[in-house]
């Protein structure tokens, strides 16, 4: 630790902090300082004073802590690639263990003191968990950026939405046909595209998540175009939640006779959604352990590599890509519910990059922090609303600011070392009884 | 055995593809036949001519702001998403300009359109150098899809900034070139408006300039230096985080010709304004080949004429679906886009 | 309404953790939703405007059954999703008794069924898509027409006064501007004019060239247009810049000064015709309230006095019924009338104005509108 001065340079920082000054001058001046109104413009020069005296202010406290010897422990950080994979030790125990029966206690006992508002805001902080697991596969696995994920999303929604209209199919058929249905556009998709290399598969997926958007809103007689679809309530053995009965069966609460509670009906896709997330992460606890799940690692790290040993580079992509869309599609149908009403402008573009930004944010291929990434971004626009006109800007500016503060996601992907035993042969340490088998066995969590 | 597994890998793997690319390009043909035949008095009316020509000043917009994006990528490989916003920043740039240069008494339309080009891009290349300095220069080190996901969030933060403080009204300049050219065709005509000729001749020079500026100049050898090999650019003394901060500048430049071009043109913009117009500039520089300058400015003219002559011929609701499924058809047969350098893996 | 389970500690630490506080319950509490943020921030602004207005001047002249109208702003930025997340928070968290509210048809509807779930009057002041008041909700009202009335209106004009064959049809693929459009095709097709050219632009774009130049083509004597002003002003300019002079119709999306701006100067405007609600701001009984947005420094244009209206029927339909409970509010909405800044106002069963009072206006070569 010697490389680090401790004394202060306080021109240097004065020099920034005027350098920041005249920045910030030239970039807020004009659009913070000069407002147009109509053909003319009126200047704000107080507004312009106030947002220039913070930046400086902010530069120059930054410039400070920099000097100090934890920051230029940070600033050093920036420059080192930090990469790789975190490796435990050998018989490290997940915290995990712990976490997820509290977890899911948690989930058990949310549903008594929850209100509707944190209810909905919890259920879309659900389905974007399923969206970034989904995606998850695609992207932090696979390696594959794919920017159109929306356009599965779309699909499972309006399968809802669709089949109900024409087919008569209810929420409990559409979980899993949903499934098929866009782990089949995900087939469509794959098949031509796939043998690309990293950022054209990115924009090809783009093109696709639009062209399915901008469908949806066009073809007007089969989807109602910007009109959008009424989506039917869930049944629960064909027992309604609403106060009446919407489609001539009964109201739950009269079939079992206890007194109407709206949440009732929040509180069933909250129940639903919590089994379907859980059972997600597991299928997808296993996947990672199986042969498919550590051929879409290996292709991510090196795809020739892969090709040179025999491995079906289009198959095994596509599969990443199916099971991700099929994710999506799920999710889909859980927001159509919730919805009750949907229609293309909650499949923009825009949606994708949050998404993506879920699964980066949460560290590639880390499954828990995609489910603490997915609630922190759901929940913080929702958090922000004191914020009033600020809100999205507040979000926006927090999204830089974690990633420069975590470029690698919240959560790292760890591994479970190998255990060398000194004296054993490898081949006999297999076969010896011990209390957790190392063999490959690693914690993805 | 290994050769057998091969074979049978190949089949699985490949034949769909090909048998994917067989169902597009025919029905893209059959699609041409159907299209053309349907009026015949296109030519004679001057329609087709028209819709050329608001293709290409529409096209020749997006292939500026589509540089800016190609640029980056050619440099740091990354996805700039926050491009769209720094040309609508300068849209808003150039209407205030235009509005102190009359305030302070300029009437002369030359004069103002210079003053307000220099105030433009001066003030958005420093938008440039500031976004790249905050945003991504802490993210250089990182993963790849780091500095894309603070690139999103940067594009949000320049949305509600502009319009905290501008408002979230539209805004406009008024018309400052009026009149234009008339060409008689048949019963119809062709009409060229002196701003769309301003247009087309301001970004071909733009783009001359910028090609000059990348061939012959010192700091287009270091740009395309550290293109090439950025370790080795910098074992040979080139500053390259300066020249990525020069490129970023460059593109942000670039995306303020156009945006006073665009607002000359169109007269009217919002702080939305940069997402469309964004995803359309970066769907041609994926066309034109991602990371290739006339390939940029390519795409984008193919883009715009595309759109222009499939919403006079067809179908105006469904462009969009056109343009898209024109560059996944070109990405399938073309992978590394028209003017683009195939991507050789080096093992 | 049941009361719902709220035990302990656990949810009050919840809920201060989610940033909600509480109000005292002595306020009448109205939710005021709408696009604050995002593309339509500005439709956001007139709602908040006229609200803010009119609670304050209800609360001078002795507020609603004796009790203060405290206002909430709620931000949906015109997405569906955000609107229902933001009606939840209104009806749970806010405990609101009312909402003015929204503004984006496609949030409307999704947000309406929260506050029909919980039993809370709402009333949109500018959502005018039909869909809107037919789901066969008790408690959903509007303080505009719907888009099929001012379809009809648009229709017989072009019919009857510009006299017109040759029909263009052009929509923005929103719902508001295709169910505009729509209406309109569907009346003029009614009076035997077949429209010789339907089609659809996209939001958030400028260039319509390839549009106006098929337009040109097609020989249309009117171009009908359903969407709002920030593609409305780019259109009719590339359509005079390429020598089109075709009558430009439309609905009242494009009711706001901004249109000259988007235009590119008042010459472009000139004899642009469109739909809206009989001018409030020329009404005798709005004039007092007029004034004093003006003394503000604020021209209360758009849905500014619709919202000011959506409050006071609102605080009407409280006192009327003596209570804030939205069924009985609803009931008596629905059988009698209020007396507004925007005249003497009554609905129906299903919410919807008795009396739809869409009129023809037409832009001027100084750049306003006047009713014909």
């Amino acid at each position: 630790m010697s490389g680090y001065q401790t004394s202060f340079d306080l021109k240097r920082c004065l020099i920034d902090t005027v350098m920041a000054g005249l920045i910030s001058l030239v970039v807020f001046g004009p659009i913070v300082g000069i407002v147009l109104q109509g053909y003319s413009f009126q200047t704000e020069p107080k507004r312009l004073a106030v947002l220039i005296g913070i930046v400086m202010l902010g530069r120059f406290c930054l410039s400070l802590f920099l000097q100090t010897v934890r920051g230029q422990k940070i600033a050093e950080s920036f420059s080192k690639p930090g990469g790789g994979v975190h490796v435990l030790p050998p018989h490290h125990k997940s915290n995990l263990r712990f976490i997820i029966p509290i977890l899911i206690l948690l989930a058990i006992a949310f549903p008594f003191f929850a209100n509707k508002y944190l209810l909905s805001v919890v259920i879309l902080g659900l389905i974007y968990v399923l969206l970034g697991l989904g995606l998850n596969i695609v992207v932090g696995l696979a390696g594959l950026l794919d920017l159109g994920f929306v356009g599965f999303y779309a699909i499972g929604a309006y399968g809802l939405a669709l089949g109900y209209e024409y087919l008569g199919l209810g929420f409990w058929s559409m979980i899993p046909l949903a499934a098929v249905m866009a782990a089949l556009a995900g087939a469509l998709l794959g098949f031509p595209v796939l043998r690309m290399h990293g950022d054209y598969l990115a924009i090809v997926t783009l093109g696709f998540g639009e062209i399915i958007r901008l469908v949806l809103n066009n073809w007007v007689g089969f989807t109602g175009g910007p009109n959008g679809r009424p989506v039917p309530n869930p049944t629960f053995f064909g027992l309604e939640f609403g106060r009446r009965a919407k489609e001539g069966g009964t109201p739950i609460h009269e079939f079992f006779g206890f007194k109407y509670n709206p949440n009732a009906e929040l509180i069933f896709t909250f129940v639903v959604l919590v089994i379907v997330v859980l059972a997600v992460l597991y299928i997808k606890h296993r996947l990672t352990r199986m042969p498919v799940g550590r051929a879409w690692e290996a292709l991510r790290e090196d795809e020739i590599a892969c090709r040179a040993m025999g491995l079906n580079h289009v198959l095994v992509k596509l599969s990443a890509f199916m099971i991700g869309a099929s994710t999506a599609g799920i999710a889909g149908v859980f927001f159509a519910t919730k919805q009750g009403f949907i229609d293309p402008s909650s499949f923009t573009f825009f949606e994708s990059a949050l998404i993506l930004a879920i699964v980066v944010l949460g560290g590639m291929g880390s499954t828990v922090g995609v489910v603490i990434a997915a609630f922190v971004l759901t929940i913080l626009p929702e958090l922000l609303r004191s914020f009033a006109d600020y809100r999205i800007l507040m979000f926006g500016i927090l999204m830089v600011l974690m990633m420069i503060w975590r470029p690698r996601g919240l959560i790292r992907i760890s591994r479970r070392g190998y255990e060398v035993r000194k004296g054993v042969p490898p081949s006999a340490a297999h076969t010896r009884v011990m209390p957790t088998p190392v063999t490959g066995k690693e914690v993805t969590p | 055995m290994e050769t057998a597994r091969g074979m049978r890998l190949r089949l699985l793997g490949t034949c769909p593809v090909r048998f994917i690319r067989l169902v597009l390009s025919c029905s893209l043909a059959s699609l041409t036949v159907h299209l053309f035949p349907l009026r015949e008095n296109l030519i004679v009316d001057g329609i087709f001519l028209q819709q050329l020509i608001n293709g290409l000043t529409l096209g020749s917009v997006y292939g500026l702001i589509a540089i800016g994006y190609t640029m980056v990528y050619g440099i740091i490989g990354m996805i700039n998403f926050a491009h769209g916003d720094v040309y609508m920043v300068s849209a808003y740039l150039a209407a205030i300009g235009i509005a102190l240069l009359s305030f302070f008494g300029f009437e002369s339309f030359p004069f103002i359109i210079f003053g307000t080009l220099l105030f433009t891009i001066a003030v958005t290349g420093m938008y440039g150098y500031a976004i790249e300095r905050i945003a991504y220069k802490p993210l250089r080190n990182s993963t790849r899809l780091a500095p894309l996901i603070s690139a999103i969030g940067m594009s949000l933060i320049l949305q509600n900034y502009v319009q905290i403080s501008q408002g979230a009204r539209q805004q406009g300049i008024p018309t400052m070139l009026d009149g234009a050219l008339r060409f008689h065709i048949g019963e119809g005509f062709v009409q060229l408006t002196y701003t769309k000729l301003f247009i087309i001749v301001a970004s071909i020079a733009g783009m001359l300039i910028l090609t000059y500026i990348i061939k012959y100049t010192r700091l287009g050898r270091m740009c395309r230096a550290t293109q090439q090999d950025r370790k080795m650019a910098q074992i040979l003394g080139i500053n390259t985080d300066r020249v990525i901060s020069y490129v970023f500048v460059i593109g942000a430049a670039m995306a303020a010709l156009a945006g006073v071009l665009i607002t000359l043109n169109y007269g009217t913009f919002d702080f939305n304004a940069g997402f469309i117009i964004g995803i359309k500039a970066f769907t041609a520089a994926v066309l034109g080949g991602i990371g290739s300058l006339p390939g940029a400015m390519l795409g984008g003219i193919i883009l715009g004429v595309a759109e222009a002559q499939f919403s006079g011929l067809v179908n105006s609701d469904f462009k969009d679906v056109f343009a898209f499924s024109l560059l996944v058809t070109i990405m399938i047969f073309r992978p590394q886009g028209l003017l683009g350098k195939p991507q050789v893996a080096k093992v | 309404m049941s009361k719902i389970h709220r035990n302990g500690f656990l949810a009050l630490a919840v809920s201060s953790a989610l940033g909600l506080s509480s109000f005292a319950q002595a306020d009448v509490l109205i939710g005021v939703a709408g696009p604050m943020t995002g593309a339509n921030a500005a439709f956001g602004e007139q709602f908040w405007r006229g609200a803010s207005q009119a609670a304050e001047d209800i609360n001078a002249a002795g507020g609603v059954n004796g009790e203060k109208i405290k206002l909430i702003r709620a931000d949906d930025a015109c997405e569906p999703k955000q609107a229902v997340a933001v009606a939840n928070r209104l009806v749970d968290s806010d405990k609101v008794v009312g909402v003015v509210g929204h503004f984006c048809s496609s949030s409307t509807i999704p947000a309406s069924e929260v506050y029909d779930e919980a039993g809370i009057i709402s009333i949109t002041p500018g959502s005018t898509n039909p869909q809107v008041t037919e789901r066969g909700f008790n408690a959903e009202f509007r303080m505009c027409g719907r888009d099929d009335q001012q379809g009809i209106v648009a229709g017989d004009y072009i019919v009857d006064q510009l006299k017109a064959q040759k029909v263009a049809i052009i929509h923005d693929k929103d719902t508001y501007g295709q169910g505009l459009a729509d209406a309109t095709r569907a009346q003029l097709n009614k009076r035997g004019v077949k429209e010789v050219l339907y089609e659809g632009l996209t939001r958030g774009e400028k260039d319509f060239n390839a549009l106006v130049t098929k337009v040109r083509s097609s020989g249309a004597e009117v171009v009908y247009f359903g969407g709002l002003h920030a593609e409305a002003g780019p259109l009719v300019r590339q359509m005079r810049e390429q020598g089109v002079t075709a009558k430009f119709v439309s609905g009242d999306g494009i009711v706001t000064d901004e249109l000259v701006t988007t235009a590119g100067g008042a010459q472009y405007v000139n004899g642009v015709l469109m739909t809206f609600g009989a001018d409030p701001r020329l009404l005798p009984d709005g004039k007092a309230v007029i004034e004093k947005f003006r003394a503000n420094g604020y021209e209360p244009e758009g849905y500014t006095l619709y919202s000011y209206a959506s409050v006071q029927a609102l605080a009407a339909a409280f006192n009327g019924a003596g209570s804030t409970d939205g069924e009985e509010a609803a009931e008596w909405l629905k059988q009698n009338s209020v007396k507004t800044v925007m005249g003497e106002k009554s609905w129906d069963q299903k919410g919807d104005l008795k009396v739809s009072d869409y009129v023809m206006y037409q832009w001027g070569p100084d750049g306003k509108y006047k009713q014909l």
